[in-house]
């Protein structure tokens, strides 16, 4: 998918093929700006900007979803497929109260009555942690705390018990008891109700925690995909070796943090071959043509042989 | 030691709120006297459960909320009870990074405008001047120098936050006033803002008051970390310290829940799961705030409150039972 802008145009993701099975909880971590967001956006018919451009396909319970009219994708949006946005503001409106907005959509999509629904979205609030949701839920937005509407947002995303979630950074704005309140329930739902649930995180240790499989995204295109063990112990791109040295540890002082030699590739000028090439420590002639996400179970992006990438991790390993 | 550049003294905020639907007003009290100092060049971290008041307090210090009580000094200067007009030149060496890019980038204008805005309003440079260091900032904080035309919802989430960084340090300010700055941002990218926040820091001598729920980060920027809870700062000590001997059993239980990656070399630990609800300001237990879910909790816990007592180490800790390790 692309973008038309005043600077020129963006190639927000570029050649992304994934799938989620019921009841699996996929994760997503990449670079910022590398299309994690808005390529969660396009399945749900959310960019319906006359700049923007989707190609591909995408099947939702074995039906394709992709250029569905407006009118269809709502009424799957909200019941069957949730979303947590990264921004809570993008989902709630400042101009109601927080109570009302989930009763509304509760109201929607299940016919409830305003009493019912008020009284759902009391209970969604507890699940969530607001204390004292009874009267939490008369407030406005602008009265919760930032991991307060976060929160607000989750409850909101949860209240039709969605076969698929699409969490896009639940958890940023909260801390840690909180969030592992808010994976716990995640949990819960998917254990009772089967669902699935794609995870949007830069945070590398709630990827750990939670997701079943991983998807690693650079600029766009899918660098590394493979369970979350594969990922952590043994990962097989130069960006994941990156992006997991980068990790600041509990257990270590404060020092210069690892980064990721370069900058981040330009959206606008992403290179022709590998797009990490010109920030990787490892690139040779062959990277100046664009590797294909290749392997069974494990997958990668990166032309090094296999046993020279098992050969270059274990020697990061050891020097750090 | 440097001379002390903020000074926070028992501030106190409390909000008004509708009560239950029926119109009722009832209060919240967002921070209960805080009071701290920090010195030119020093970076004191804040840490704290969601809604305990952090990012009131940072409002508060910035001026852009008043105080219900107590006072904040910068720079020797106590800036609550200055006008507006008053406040001009000090707020100026005081930026405050927001929490919530989004709402606070102006939609209508373009991210260029935006970062430039301080300059213009403070005078700072011929337009060309302006914008060759609107084209530095961008660069130093990693966005491209050809997006300065697009608007703010053409960014992705931690793109924007970092274009509210490029805002804060544009006028160079003696404190910048950091909530949740790399929240949004990948490990790699977040790495690299925390390192420029550092080298300013090393070169300018920049003083931070860094907000940030994620522990690992605020043990890597921070000299000395306050813990809060419920509005009240319940310890405070160098990071060191802190992060090697807990001594509020609040903190300890914080330390102990922070998700690692299970890469086979973090550190093992047990986790201490807190028992009991997450507390609420408008009904701030009686004695410690913590004792409703504290594990080690005794009869005058309930009754008394402890006061932050400042021992020899420059550790303070308001419990009746720290642990002494
Ligand atoms: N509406 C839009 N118009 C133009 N460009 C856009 C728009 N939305 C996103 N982009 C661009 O598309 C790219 C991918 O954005 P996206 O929001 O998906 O990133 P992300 O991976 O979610 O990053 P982050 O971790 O920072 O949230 C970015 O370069 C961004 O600037
Ligand atoms: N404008 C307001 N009106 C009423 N209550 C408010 C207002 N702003 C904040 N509060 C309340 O004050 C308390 C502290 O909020 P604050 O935003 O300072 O928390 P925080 O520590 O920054 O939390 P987070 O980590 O979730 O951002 C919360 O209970 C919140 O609901
Ligand atoms: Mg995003
Ligand atoms: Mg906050």
């Amino acid at each position: 998918m692309s973008f038309a802008t005043r600077a020129g145009v963006i190639r927000a993701v570029d050649g992304l093929s994934m799938s989620v099975e019921r009841g699996e909880t996929v994760g997503i971590v990449g670079e910022s700006g590398s299309g994690k967001s808005v390529s969660m956006y396009s399945i749900l018919g959310l960019l319906r900007d006359a700049n923007v451009t989707i190609e591909g396909s995408v099947l939702f319970e074995g039906r394709e979803i992709l250029g569905r009219p407006d009118s269809e994708l709502r009424a799957i949006r909200g019941k069957d497929i949730a979303m947590i946005f990264q921004d809570p503001m993008t989902a709630l409106t400042p101009v109601y109260t927080v109570g009302w907005q989930i009763a509304e959509q509760i109201r929607q999509h299940t016919g409830a009555s305003k009493k019912q629904a008020r009284k759902r979205a009391i209970e969604l609030l507890a699940e969530v942690a607001i204390p004292d949701p009874a009267r939490r839920v008369d407030q406005y937005p602008h009265e919760f705390s930032g991991g307060m509407r976060q929160r607000a947002m989750i409850a909101m995303a949860l209240s039709c018990e969605p076969s698929l979630i699409i969490a896009d950074e639940p958890t940023t704005a909260l801390d840690v008891t909180t969030q592992a309140q808010i994976l716990e329930l995640l949990g819960q739902l998917q254990q009772k109700r089967g669902s699935s649930i794609v995870m949007i995180t830069h945070d590398m240790g709630v990827i750990s925690e939670v997701a079943h499989r991983v998807v690693v995204m650079y600029a766009g295109r899918p660098a590394e995909i493979g369970t979350r063990t594969q990922l952590v112990r043994e990962p097989r791109h130069p960006y994941t070796w990156g992006l997991l040295g980068a990790v600041p540890r509990l257990d270590s002082k404060r020092t210069r943090l690892i980064t990721i030699p370069g900058t981040p590739a330009s959206p606008l000028d992403v290179p022709e071959g590998c797009a990490f090439a010109p920030r990787c420590a490892y690139r040779f002639d062959r990277c100046e043509e664009r590797p294909a996400l290749h392997g069974d179970d494990h997958l990668d992006a990166c032309w090094l042989e296999e046993p020279d990438k098992v050969r270059l991790r274990r020697a990061i390993e050891e020097a750090s | 030691m440097s001379e002390v550049i903020l000074d926070v003294q028992d501030v106190t905020k409390t909000f008004t709120v509708r009560h239950g639907g029926a119109g009722a007003r009832g209060r919240i009290q967002a921070v209960g006297g805080v009071s701290f100092e920090i010195r030119r060049g020093e970076t004191l971290g804040i840490v704290g459960e969601s809604g305990c008041g952090k990012s009131t307090l940072a409002r508060c210090i910035a001026q852009l909320l008043p105080v219900s009580s107590g006072s904040v000094a910068f720079n020797g200067v106590t800036l609550t009870g200055l006008s507006r007009r008053q406040l001009r030149s000090h707020r100026r060496e005081m930026q405050l990074v927001f929490q919530d890019p989004y709402a606070s980038l102006n939609p209508r204008r373009t991210v260029g405008d935006i970062v430039a805005e301080p300059m213009r309003v403070h005078h700072r440079g011929t337009s060309e001047q302006i914008r060759d260091r609107v084209a530095d900032l961008f660069r130093l904080v990693g966005l491209d120098v050809s997006s300065l035309v697009r608007y703010p919802h053409e960014f992705s989430g931690g793109q924007r936050q970092r274009i509210g960084i490029a805002r804060a340090l544009a006028l160079n300010p003696q404190l910048i006033i950091a909530d949740e700055p790399v929240s949004a941002l990948d490990v790699s990218v977040q790495a690299q803002v925390l390192n420029l926040m550092a080298d300013l820091q090393d070169e300018l001598g920049l003083t931070y008051l860094f907000i940030a729920h994620d522990l690992g980060v605020v043990r890597h920027v921070s000299d000395r970390v306050g813990v809060m809870y419920l509005g009240e700062l319940v310890e405070m000590a160098s990071a060191e310290a802190l992060y090697q001997a807990p001594a509020h059993p609040y903190t300890e239980a914080l330390l102990s829940v922070a998700p690692e990656l299970d890469d086979g070399r973090a550190r093992t630990r047990e986790r201490i799961v807190l028992a009991g609800d997450v507390p609420d300001p408008s009904d701030k237990p009686e004695g410690c705030p913590f004792h409703p879910r504290c594990p080690v909790a005794q009869d005058i816990c309930r009754r008394v409150k402890p006061t932050l007592e400042v021992a020899d180490d420059g550790r303070a800790v308001a419990c009746h039972f720290p642990r002494r390790r």
